[in-house]
Order: C-alpha cells, then sequence, then structure tokens
C-alpha cells in the first residue's frame, strides 16, 4: 500500500446537508434534467406535428374543455405554499411542522390525481384519432409520470417522517423531495397552457 | 488485520487517528466484498459494477463480431447464399444495436465507473445503489434482445429503425417492439450511470483538486455524462412514440393521420449524432492519459483540451440534420448543419495537435498502450476526412446511405472508441487485477487489428463511390463490386483473429501474468497511488492533491486527510469548485434491492411490449422494488433524530 | 427477345466517379477530388509529424517537460488549427456553392417525370396536358441526351432513394411528401440506379435503369410507349394473352389495351421493349422471364409476386405473348 501521510482531519464535517451541499440535491438535479427534457420533447413533437394542420385541433375535434385543466393548474401553483413551508421547516429540523406538511402534501397530491383523470377526459380526443390526439395524450401522459412517482414520494416520505427511528439525514430527502414539486408542478404549466389553451389561440 | 473486532473500537469522530495502520483494520473490515454469488449479487462497489459492465459489454461485442463475421462471409461473394434476406437484414440490425446500445456505451461508462473514483480520490461513486441497479438493467435488456432474436425476432428494420418501415403498417409482428425496449433499458442504465458520474466528480473530489486539476479523463467522462443526460431522453421518448403507433394506435409517425416519418428521423438523430460523440469522447479522455504516462509529460494545453472537450460536447448537439441530407430538407438549414458538422473538426483536430506536440516533447515509451494510441490517430483522422467529406451536402447526397458511410463511421468508432479502449485495456488492466498482459501478444493483437481494419473498412470507400448501397443482403456479379468486397472479408477475418489473441492474452495473464505492482507505467493520477487491484475502500486516507499529476509533482509519501468514520461506509463530500472539504456521506452497504428493482423494471417494460397493461402490473412491483431500496434499514443511533440536535446544521441555500 | 446490343452491357454505369451528366461530374470535379486530396496530403503531413514527434532522437538528459519548449508547441498548435480552420472554411463555401448548382431548377425545357416508390419497383410515369398522351412504366426511365429532366419523387408505401450515382446525388422517396430531383445526361448510355433507403426485404434489388438517347431516339420511344398493347396475331400470342387474362396476373399488372388494369404492380403494356426484369436484377430475356413468372421468390424472396404454376404450354404461349408487347 502506497504510503500516505496524515496532513487534516475531517471529523467534525456534518453529515447532515441540504440544498447543493447535499449529494442527493444533486441527484435530484439529475433526474429534474432527464425528465425535465422528457416534457421538452413531448412539447417540441406537439409543435411540429402542429404544422401539418391548417386547423388546430383538426377539424371535427372538439377544442378541449377548460375546467379540470384551470383547477388542476390552480392548485399545482397553490401546492408550493405548504410544500415551501415544509422545507424550510425541513432544514431547520422541525419534524413536527414537516409531519404535518408532509400530510397536507399527501392530500395534495391525491387530489391533483384525481384531477388528471378529468383531465385527460377534458382532452376532448382519443389518442388514437388523429395526430393532434396522439401529442395532446403524449405530453398529458409524459407529465402524468411525474406525478405517479411523486404520489409514492410523498406518500412513502409521510411515512419516514413519522417513523419513530428517523435519522437526521432522511429529512433532508423531504427538500429534495420539495425541489421535484417545484419542478412538477412549474413544468405543468407550460405544458397545460401548450395543450389545453393552443387550441384556442391558433 | 484482525478478524474480530471489539463492539466500539472505531476512532471516535474528532479523535485523530495516529496512523494510516490504525485505520486499515476497520477498513477493511467495513468495506469488505465476501466471496460468492449472494455477495457478487448485492454488490454496490464501483470497481465490481465497473468490471461487470465491462466485461458483459465486451461479451455483446463478441456476439456482435460475430454478427459481422457472418454478414462479410454473405457479402463475400455476389448472390452468396449464407444469408437470406430475412435473416440479412435481422443480422445488420443487431449488429448494429449491439455494438452501439450494448457495447460501445457501456464499455466506456464501465470503464470510467472503475476509473473515476480512483481518479478523484474517493472510494465510491456517489449513487452506489443506483449504480447497481443501472447494470442490472442493461443485463436484462441486452440478454432480452438476443433471447428474442434466438427465437427469431431479432429486430430487422436497422438500428436506427425509420418508419414507416419499423411501423404497426409494414413490420408487423413484435420485432420492432423488441428493439424499442431494448433502448428503453439501455437508455435508462446510461442515464443512471451518467448522473452518478457527474455528482462524482461534482461533490466527491479528493480535496484541493480543483477545477483546473481534474484529470483529462475524468474531464472527458463528465462531458460525455452531460450528453448522455441530455441526448438520451431523446431515442427514449422516439421509441415509446413509436412503440405506441405500434401497439395502441396512435398516429406520431403516420402521414395519413397528420403524423410525420420525418419527426422520427429528427428524434432519433438529434440524439443519434451526440450518440457516437457520447463513444468517442471517453476514447479520447483515454488517448489523454495514455499520452501522458507514455511520455513522462502532462498533455501539452490543458485548458485547450478542456474547452476542446467541452466544445465537441456542445457542437455534437448542433449536427444531427447531417443524416438527413437527402430528405429534401431547405437548403439553407441544410447548410448550416453542413456548416456546424465540420466546425465540429476544429476541436478534434487541436485535441490531436496537442497531443502530438506533447509526443514531441517528451521522452515516449513504446509500450503496447501506447501503440494503440499511434494507431487511434492513424485510423481516426482517417474517419475523419470522410467525415468532413459527408459533411458537405452535396457530396453526402452521393455517398449517403452507401457503403463510404459505412467505412466513415467504422474508421471513426473503431478509430476514436476501439483503439483507446484496447490501449485502456492494456494500460489499466494491471490496476485492475494485479497482473501486465502480455507485451508480445498484444503487440502482435494491435497489428493485426491495425491491418484487419484497414483490410476490411478502407475497400468500402470505393465500393460506395462506385454504387453500392448499405443495408443489401446481395448484389449482382455483373455490378463489380465482388473482388472488393472479398478483400473486405479478408479483412474482417484478420479482425476477428486478432480479437481471438485479446482473448487469449487476458485468459493467459489473468493466471499467469507478470504482477504489476502498484505502479507499472509510472503513471500520474491518483489510481497509480494505491494496490492493484485496489482495496474496496480505494484508499486508506482520502488523498489531498495540490498539482495536476500528484504522483509527479508532489514529493514524499501521498497526503491524506483522516477522520471519515471507519464503521460505516463514510465518504468526504467537497465544494463543486475548489474541492474542500465540506461534509461527510454514508454510503450503503451491500443489498439486493437494485436487483429487484431491476427484475422489477424488467417485468414492466417486457409485459408492455405486448400490452399496455404492462403498465398496471408493473406499477405496483416497481413501487415495491424501489420501496425496499429506500426505506432505511438499520439504524445508527448517532444519526437519529432527537429534539435536541447533536449539532447545529447549517442549511444550504 | 430485346437484347442489350446496341448501349453499354447490363448493368449500366453506375459510379459516383464516372460521371455521365453535369451534376455528378460538379461533385466529383468541384468536391470531390479537393477533398480527397486535401485528405491524402493532411494525412501524409500528421502521420509524418507524429513519426517525427515519436522518433525525433532526444539528448540524453532532456526534460520531459522542458518549459522553453512550450512557446513553440503553442504556435505550432495554434498554426496547425488556424490552417483547419482556413481549410474547412473553403470546402464549406465549395459546398454551398456546388449545393446552389446541383439544386438549381432547370429551365422550362425540362422533361417531367413522376416515380412512385414502391416495395421494390419503381413506377415511372410520363405524364401529359393530356391523359391519353401519359406513359405508365417501371423501372426503367428513358431520357434525351442533353436535356434536363425534373423527377417528381413519391412513394405509396415505406421511404425508399433514388440513386444513379452516375447522374446525380440521391434524393428520398417519402409517403406523404414530395421531393423533386433534376438530372441531366450529358452522352448516351446507359445508367444504373438503386434504391439507397432501406425500405425492407428485396431493398438489395430495387434497381432502375436511365437510358439515355439521342433526341430523335427518345421521341419514337415515347411514342410507341404511349401506344396501347398491340392485338396478338397468331394462336400461340392469342393464348398468351388468354393465359395472362385468365391467371392472376391481372389482378396487379395493367395491360393497356385489355381488360387488365390494375396498378398494384408494374405495367407490363410494353414489358418486351424493356431491358431488365424485376427492377434491374435480372437482362430481360426470354429464360429469366420464365424463371420469374414461375417463382419470382427465388429471385426476390419476399416480393410481393406469388409463384405462378403454369402447365408448359401455357408458359410458351405467355411468354411469346409478353415478347410482343414492345
Amino acid at each position: 500500500m502506497t504510503e500516505m501521510r496524515i496532513v487534516g482531519n475531517v471529523g467534525n464535517l456534518p453529515t447532515t446537508t441540504f440544498g447543493h451541499r447535499s449529494m442527493a440535491w444533486w441527484g435530484t438535479v439529475g433526474f429534474i434534467v432527464i425528465e425535465g427534457t422528457t416534457l421538452f420533447i413531448c412539447a417540441v413533437c406537439y409543435l411540429y406535428i402542429k404544422q401539418n394542420f391548417p386547423t388546430w385541433p383538426p377539424e371535427h375535434i372538439l377544442r378541449p374543455s377548460l375546467i379540470a385543466p384551470a383547477v388542476q393548474a390552480t392548485l399545482m401553483l397553490v401546492s408550493n405554499v405548504p410544500m415551501v413551508i415544509v422545507d424550510r421547516a425541513a432544514r431547520r429540523l422541525d419534524v413536527a411542522t414537516v409531519r404535518a406538511g408532509m400530510m397536507i402534501m399527501c392530500l395534495f397530491v391525491v387530489v391533483m390525481c384525481f384531477l388528471r383523470v378529468l383531465e385527460f377526459q377534458a382532452l376532448n380526443v382519443r389518442w388514437d384519432s388523429s395526430a393532434y390526439g396522439s401529442v395532446a395524450w403524449a405530453t398529458v401522459v409524459a407529465h402524468a409520470t411525474l406525478l405517479v412517482v411523486e404520489t409514492a414520494e410523498t406518500f412513502v416520505l409521510t411515512a419516514l417522517v413519522y417513523s419513530p427511528r428517523l435519522e437526521q439525514r432522511d429529512v433532508s430527502a423531504v427538500s429534495d423531495n420539495a425541489l421535484y414539486w417545484y419542478f412538477m408542478t412549474g413544468a405543468w404549466i407550460p405544458l397545460a397552457a401548450l395543450v389545453f389553451l393552443s387550441p384556442y389561440l391558433m | 488485520m484482525s478478524t474480530t473486532l471489539p463492539p466500539r473500537a472505531v476512532p471516535e469522530p474528532g479523535r485523530a487517528p495516529e496512523s494510516v495502520a490504525e485505520l486499515i483494520p476497520h477498513l477493511e473490515e467495513t468495506w469488505k466484498q465476501p466471496p460468492g454469488l449472494w455477495a457478487w449479487l448485492r454488490s454496490v462497489d464501483h470497481k465490481s459494477i465497473g468490471i461487470r459492465t465491462m466485461v458483459t459489454a465486451l461479451i455483446f461485442f463478441l456476439l456482435g463480431g460475430l454478427e459481422a463475421a457472418t454478414m462479410r462471409a454473405q457479402l463475400a461473394r455476389p448472390e452468396n447464399t449464407v444469408l437470406g434476406p430475412d435473416a440479412y437484414n435481422q443480422f445488420f440490425t443487431m449488429h448494429g444495436t449491439t455494438m452501439m446500445f450494448l457495447f460501445a456505451v457501456p464499455v466506456m461508462q464501465g470503464l470510467g465507473l472503475y476509473l473515476v473514483p480512483l481518479m478523484v480520490g474517493t472510494r465510491n461513486v456517489s449513487f452506489p445503489r443506483l449504480n447497481a441497479y443501472g447494470y442490472w438493467v442493461y443485463l436484462i435488456g441486452g440478454a432480452f434482445l438476443y433471447v428474442m432474436f434466438l427465437l427469431n425476432t431479432g429486430p430487422d428494420t436497422g438500428w436506427f429503425s425509420y418508419v414507416p418501415l419499423a411501423g404497426p403498417e409494414y413490420a408487423p409482428g413484435k420485432r420492432v417492439d423488441v428493439w424499442a425496449q431494448t433502448i428503453t433499458f439501455t437508455e435508462i442504465s446510461s442515464l443512471v450511470t451518467a448522473t452518478a458520474l457527474i455528482v462524482t466528480v461534482f461533490k466527491n473530489r479528493a480535496p484541493g483538486m480543483t477545477l483546473n486539476r481534474i484529470p483529462l479523463f475524468v474531464w472527458a467522462m463528465l462531458v460525455q455524462s452531460f450528453m448522455v443526460l441530455f441526448a438520451m431522453p431523446w431515442v427514449a421518448t422516439a421509441s415509446q412514440l413509436l412503440a405506441m403507433d405500434r401497439l395502441v394506435g396512435t398516429h406520431f409517425f403516420n402521414q395519413a393521420e397528420g403524423g410525420d416519418p420525418i419527426l422520427w428521423q429528427h428524434l432519433f438523430w438529434f440524439f443519434g449524432h451526440p450518440e457516437v460523440y457520447i463513444i468517442a469522447v471517453p476514447g479520447l479522455g483515454i488517448v489523454s492519459s495514455i499520452v501522458a504516462t507514455s511520455t513522462r509529460r502532462p498533455v501539452f494545453g490543458y485548458p485547450a483540451m478542456v474547452l476542446s472537450l467541452v466544445a465537441t460536447g456542445f457542437l455534437a448537439f448542433g449536427l444531427w440534420v447531417h443524416h438527413m441530407f437527402a430528405t429534401g430538407l431547405p437548403q439553407l438549414g441544410e447548410s448550416f448543419f453542413s456548416a456546424a458538422s465540420m466546425m465540429i473538426a476544429i476541436p478534434t483536430g487541436v485535441q490531436i495537435f496537442c497531443w502530438i506536440a506533447t509526443i514531441w516533447a517528451g521522452r515516449p515509451r513504446f509500450t503496447v498502450p501506447f501503440l494503440w494510441v499511434l494507431g487511434f490517430v492513424v485510423v481516426f483522422i482517417i474517419g475523419g476526412f470522410s467525415g468532413v467529406m459527408v459533411a458537405s451536402v452535396a457530396l453526402d447526397q452521393q455517398v449517403h446511405d452507401t457503403y463510404f458511410v459505412v467505412a466513415h463511421l467504422h474508421y471513426v468508432l473503431l478509430g476514436g472508441a476501439v483503439f483507446p479502449l484496447f490501449g485502456a485495456f492494456y494500460h489499466w488492466f494491471p490496476k485492475m487485477t494485479g497482473r501486465m498482459l502480455s507485451d508480445r501478444l498484444g503487440r502482435w493483437q494491435f497489428w493485426l487489428f491495425l491491418l484487419g481494419v484497414n483490410l476490411t473498412f478502407f475497400p468500402m470507400h470505393q465500393l460506395g463511390l462506385d454504387g453500392m448501397p448499405r443495408r443489401v443482403y446481395t448484389y449482382l456479379p455483373e455490378a463489380g463490386w465482388g473482388r472488393l468486397n472479398l478483400l473486405a472479408t479478408v479483412g474482417a477475418v484478420t479482425i476477428a483473429v486478432s480479437v481471438v489473441l485479446l482473448l487469449i492474452n487476458v485468459i493467459r495473464s489473468l493466471r499467469t501474468g507478470a504482477p504489476a505492482g502498484e505502479n507499472p507505467w509510472g503513471g500520474e493520477t491518483l489510481e497509480w497511488a494505491t494496490t492493484s487491484a485496489p482495496r474496496p475502500y480505494n484508499f486508506p486516507l482520502i488523498p489531498v492533491v495540490n498539482a495536476r499529476s500528484p504522483l509527479w509533482e508532489e514529493t514524499g509519501p501521498l497526503r491524506g486527510v483522516a477522520g471519515l468514520r471507519t464503521d460505516v461506509c463514510d465518504v468526504l463530500v467537497t465544494t463543486l469548485l475548489d474541492a474542500e472539504p465540506d461534509n461527510r456521506h454514508r454510503h450503503p452497504p451491500p443489498t439486493i434491492w437494485p436487483l429487484v428493482a431491476a427484475l422489477a423494471t424488467g417485468v414492466t417494460f417486457i409485459t408492455l411490449i405486448f400490452t399496455p397493461w404492462g403498465a398496471v402490473i408493473g406499477f405496483p412491483l416497481l413501487f415495491l422494488g424501489f420501496f425496499g431500496w429506500a426505506w432505511p434499514h438499520g439504524r445508527d443511533h448517532r444519526e437519529q433524530l432527537s429534539i435536541e440536535a447533536e449539532r447545529p446544521v447549517e442549511a444550504g441555500p | 427477345m430485346s437484347v442489350l446490343q446496341q448501349l453499354d452491357s447490363f448493368p449500366g454505369r453506375h459510379s459516383a466517379l464516372d460521371p455521365g451528366g453535369p451534376q455528378a461530374a460538379l461533385i466529383r470535379d468541384r468536391l470531390w477530388d479537393p477533398m480527397y486530396a486535401t485528405a491524402v496530403v493532411t494525412f501524409v503531413l500528421v502521420v509524418a509529424a507524429l513519426m517525427w514527434a515519436v522518433f525525433r532522437r532526444r539528448s540524453p538528459g532532456e526534460e520531459s517537460d522542458d518549459p522553453r519548449r512550450e512557446p513553440v508547441m503553442r504556435r505550432a498548435v495554434g498554426l496547425a488549427a488556424a490552417v483547419t480552420v482556413v481549410v474547412l472554411f473553403v470546402f464549406l463555401v465549395a459546398d454551398v456553392a456546388a449545393g446552389r448548382v446541383v439544386t438549381a431548377t432547370p429551365g422550362d425545357d425540362a422533361i417531367q417525370i413522376r416515380v412512385i416508390g414502391h416495395q421494390w419497383w419503381w413506377e415511372v410515369q410520363y405524364r401529359d396536358s393530356l391523359p391519353q398522351r401519359w406513359v405508365a412504366t417501371a423501372n426503367e426511365i428513358h431520357v434525351p441526351v442533353g436535356r434536363p429532366v425534373v423527377l417528381e419523387l413519391r412513394s405509396t408505401d415505406v421511404i425508399h432513394s433514388f440513386w444513379p450515382p452516375s447522374l446525380t446525388a440521391k434524393r428520398d422517396l417519402i409517403p406523404g411528401r414530395v421531393n423533386s430531383l433534376w438530372l441531366q445526361a450529358d452522352t448516351a448510355g446507359e445508367f444504373r440506379g438503386m434504391c439507397a433507403e432501406f425500405c425492407g426485404h428485396q431493398h438489395a434489388k430495387m434497381a432502375f435503369i436511365i437510358v439515355a438517347e439521342p433526341a430523335a431516339s427518345f421521341a419514337r420511344w415515347l411514342a410507341q410507349q404511349r401506344d396501347t398493347a398491340g392485338t396478338p396475331q397468331d394462336s400461340l400470342t392469342r393464348r398468351g394473352q388468354e393465359v395472362f387474362l385468365g391467371s392472376q396476373c391481372p389482378m396487379c399488372h395493367a395491360i393497356a389495351g385489355t381488360p387488365a388494369g390494375s396498378r398494384v404492380g408494374p405495367d407490363l403494356t410494353h414489358l418486351g421493349s424493356r431491358r431488365t426484369l424485376a427492377a434491374g436484377t435480372l437482362p430481360n430475356t426470354r429464360g429469366n422471364l420464365a424463371g420469374w413468372v414461375v417463382n419470382p421468390q427465388r429471385i426476390k424472396p419476399g416480393a410481393k409476386m406469388p409463384p405462378n404454376a403454369l402447365s408448359p404450354d401455357d408458359l410458351q404461349a405467355l411468354l411469346a405473348y409478353l415478347e410482343t408487347l414492345r
């Protein structure tokens, strides 16, 4: 073994960190980049296909209904408020607030899933009914996978923060999850505008 | 080293250990990799995962080579009967898919997984379980493809699977769906590996390894990993859109309903062009390592080298339309892509000039790795010249989809990736195994391979100009292509012999190769500062560096920091730019859950080929797999949360 | 039976380095030749530099990273990079200029031909303002020497690519789109092209012939192609026509002047005047035609044409009839 000489000691460094100091945060960012690219690709396909049609939506296809999407978009934006509160509480290691807040996020995410089903119906077109239907569904399905993953993540994290054997570093996961939440809700706004509003504007 | 340790006899945090020797027994115990299959299935060690990735990739290389050999046998004579059209179509599709997705990218990522943590001075990649998961998904995907191939359901529409030929109307059955899901597996694997590598380089570097002290190979893997992040989603999405057109009746590529076959080409090539640089860029990193070590001086022009790698990474995303020059796109757009395609030759050229300058100024040693570097230059620049030719729109419109392109792509891929890769084997095999590969066999292998590659692929330039298109299972005797095709087949046999020599060399040297010692080549980077093979914990202390070539520029024993716990897999997390120690992170012990999650992933995507209900079946399995993975096992009383935290934690921004 | 006696032999000129028209000539002369020459010179220079760098004699005490060498190296690398940039820029300019010429639309005297790609044959239509003057043929295109020809390229199924290397560069035939390609033959002769986009089982045997002939002979050919098929003059050929109409042939093939009018497969009205069979796969001889009719799957496995079990007498009659379709 090569000889090594001790020139310092890092034993006092913390083991729980938040934000860019934490490796898991970077992993979350990586995941966001990958999924964000995928959502961007769906939007690109949507706009590309749109060029093939003189009217949008194509003839004989109804425009999407706007109620469910409007409610969902509002809910997504609003949900960031408790998420920020939970995020800040996590960074303070304020477990009580985190626990209560995660329960609220569970409620939010369940309602969002329910609204997502309504949003599919609001498209007013089947996925196999012209390329218009296909790209509209593809965009909403792609985002729906984020929602499904986030639903599982929210419930599991809530269970974790209630566990008596909770460790400090698990609290950092709550903060990483908040970052993902901001991404999921933020990415939906332009996509929803594209899929639900552009048939009215073009 | 003691085999039983008193329960809490570990250095307390904050108490300075007095010597390295004191740490070693505890590190050996904590990081141990027991023998046996069960331990192997649960391993999360980057070296173990890296080696198994490379070995798996090499097996696929051999399979892809067998496919190529069969194709060359068929084409050796006009109107030959070795393979009929249906079989030939499956063979060339399998060859391309295997080489591009199952060999070239994974082997480079595997090499990176092995070397990057060692070169940056840490103990594991940033996400060990994710890394293991990535390997299993890759293995499942590749095995799945070959099982289906053996069941006569191998894909047969080319490795880039153009629609409408690959669509529901003209490609009935499940062959193309098998291809599409193989993409999914390999893409997931590459993406998670890339993520792990990026975060390792960003956050786990040795204290003092500022950005401008990072080895060029690590820069290459970093650039490559970013390229993977931004390129792979395009092919993943495209393959899912194709799968949906085939399975559930969508119309993304169906022009009769407003879809567009050209959309497929844009999506695929937006991935496909960066893909070839994803394969070549690590090769460029390998060349830098070997040139430096072999010439006994650092590569000349470090900033230019790094900027060239980064520029190549960016530019690679702006070229894709050059694969579509024959589709009738507007000329102005084509000119832009022609310019960009020529421009990317500049950063690559700069790197070659810097290497030549390095060799000139240094004192080269004619080791086998160095021979491979010389071979790389010769073969790769030929590919570069034909590349500039096909960058020209009008000339490309003559040679596109002909054997000229087959020649070009093999020159750049063999030259830019396989020559450096074989050099890497000879260079780092001693580090990985503790034994040297045979020098004599290595030289025979090199010369045969160099000869074989040129014999096989140089004639193909002429064949393409002479009118021979790609992907043809046979040709007329009157076309006049017989002689050059026969020559190419002779070259292919030469390549095969060379590869057999490599196999013999590896197998023999594993048993009876000369012992390597820690640093047989006199290398300058951190991987040479530890045992061959490295211990599971890589270094007893996290090294501290203050130079680009630490083993050359620093005198005396290598410096390191103590203080990491030795009873758990503790690693150091440093800051992004200056690599200052910032916090500590506990890596997980070996676990079976990544394999379970990978199996769940496999079941999901394979079932999806046959029914959309695969998503419904798969979701609970995936949930279980990832839940088992993520739910904390074992508790560490020191980390448990109490109302009064043990020490205040600075919240990051 | 027509044998290829007057012009070049089967299969025709088919090399980008053997141009027979202005575009292929331009690409070879203004792009290929200079780029190839530059590549050879650059290769020699780079390899020479590499060899010199490797083998240069070093004095015994020489330092491997002597800092005094740095300025020389910087200048050398900089110079090499600058030369690379200049050379690439010159190529880019040459490329754009060549592209302009190759794609510039020819004048009004161009002949318009529509080519429709099928798995695995080429439908060729010479259209006209009067529908009865349209010509429908397959796998063989006649053009007058020295006159530009504009091809309108379409596909009915998958993507194909039309490529006659001795005349011009390729262009894809994409379903749902119309592409256009112009070419011109400057000398008389036969020019072979192949499909250059993988299109399925018989992509390898989807070729076509462009026959360039003097204007008068082209006009004669076109007039002849406009005629319907002649009525059979003797009992053998009459029997052959009955065999044709009574078998499965009319399901896919048309012969103008008979009830057979299907457009699924190649039009056979002037089959006898064509030089090749099965999209350039075989010379058009009686023996080859017999083999093709009886079992196309032996020649092009996977082709859409089924085998035809005919008695020897029926087959001879059919062949005699088909030979009259000039």
